[in-house]
């Protein structure tokens, strides 16, 4: 409880500072996660409800997102408060990439192994683009433990950073979804769960993103 | 192939000495590291570590825990470990580094980590 008040104080502080300077560059707000967490999914349904059109492809197979995809002036609104940002979509982080995993999805050797290849530097481009952030949709898959060193990673990192973080817990219209799960395991964040798929509490979502920015 | 583990100083990290790491991680070797990294470390290592993936080397398997009573200290405890932390220029714990073939998961708990090879 103690920890979620300074964690709020501490981003609200971050947010005020950076409001100053706000004015004179786009604000960006990035989707980062592990891979397959359905941060394209989640990406497609924001610009789908705001602009009409979607961003990229989501896909089942790993590292569909292999470079960062950015969707310019999304203007969210609710209840006549309104935020335009540049929405940017991020490639999945990973500790490793095999290309022998693509084979499994049936791709040919040369075309699996130019896909990890591709992948790794996606992960590069997504751990640099995290300076640039305003706030960060931090998209989990809440099907999968969400103990794993790539989630400590990143949440680490925009906290270091102090760049306001909302917690996606996404697939919560799956079976085995669990959004608790979440949030005993990470103390003092924000979350949300939403099924990106299916539209399932994403007006919740985007009340709580114009209330942390 | 015989299992190898190595013991190597935080501060090869620190000073972002990267190359011996990765060769290491490259010859199938485990990494210990007598610390725990910061998430900006975490983040440089999974970087560095994207540039050499190849055929044979598929990246890393990696954790890093702070020491549980450490952590949970209150009071003038903590501010006394924050002061030797300070001094020792690191934050107290463990790291394990391993390639991702050889170890398949490392499973993180409040007071230990577990690999599953």
């Amino acid at each position: 409880m103690v920890i979620r008040h300074i964690r709020r104080i501490k981003n609200k502080f971050a947010s005020i500072v950076r409001s100053i300077f706000r004015k004179k560059k786009d604000v960006k707000i990035g989707l980062y996660g592990p891979v397959n967490s359905g941060k394209t999914t989640l990406a497609n349904k924001i610009c789908m409800d705001w602009l009409g059109e979607e961003l990229g492809k989501a896909s089942s197979i790993p590292h569909e997102t292999r470079e960062v995809m950015v969707k310019e002036k999304v203007t969210v609104r609710d209840n006549g408060k309104s935020l335009t940002f540049n929405l940017v979509d991020t490639p999945g982080i990973a500790t490793k990439i095999d290309f022998e995993d693509f084979l499994k999805f049936g791709m040919k050797r040369k075309d699996a192994k130019q896909r990890a290849k591709e992948a790794t530097r996606g992960v590069i481009e997504s751990i640099k683009w995290l300076d640039s952030m305003d706030m960060v949709l931090v998209v989990l898959d809440s099907t999968k433990s969400p103990i794993n060193q790539v989630n400590i990673t990143i949440l680490g990192n925009l906290d270091a950073r102090n760049i306001p973080v909302l917690i996606v817990s996404n697939k919560i219209d799956v079976k085995r979804s669990d959004t608790t799960r979440i949030r005993n395991a990470f103390h003092g964040y924000d979350v949300i769960g939403v099924s990106a798929k299916n539209g399932d509490m994403m007006n919740e979502m985007y009340k709580m993103l114009l209330k942390k920015i | 192939m015989d299992l190898r583990i190595k013991l190597i100083p935080y501060e090869k990290i620190k000073s972002k000495d990267y190359a011996d790491v990765l060769k290491d991680l490259e010859e199938g070797t485990i990494l210990l590291i007598d610390a725990k990294l910061t998430a900006a470390e975490e983040a440089a290592l999974i970087e560095e570590t994207m540039k050499i993936i190849s055929d044979k080397f598929s990246g890393i398997e990696l954790s890093s825990m702070e020491l549980a009573h450490l952590k949970e200290a209150k009071g003038i405890d903590k501010f006394k470990n924050m002061l030797v932390e300070k001094i020792l220029g690191k934050k107290r714990g463990l790291t394990i580094i391993g390639p991702a073939k050889i170890v398949r998961k490392i499973e993180k708990n409040p007071e230990d980590l577990l690999l599953y090879m």
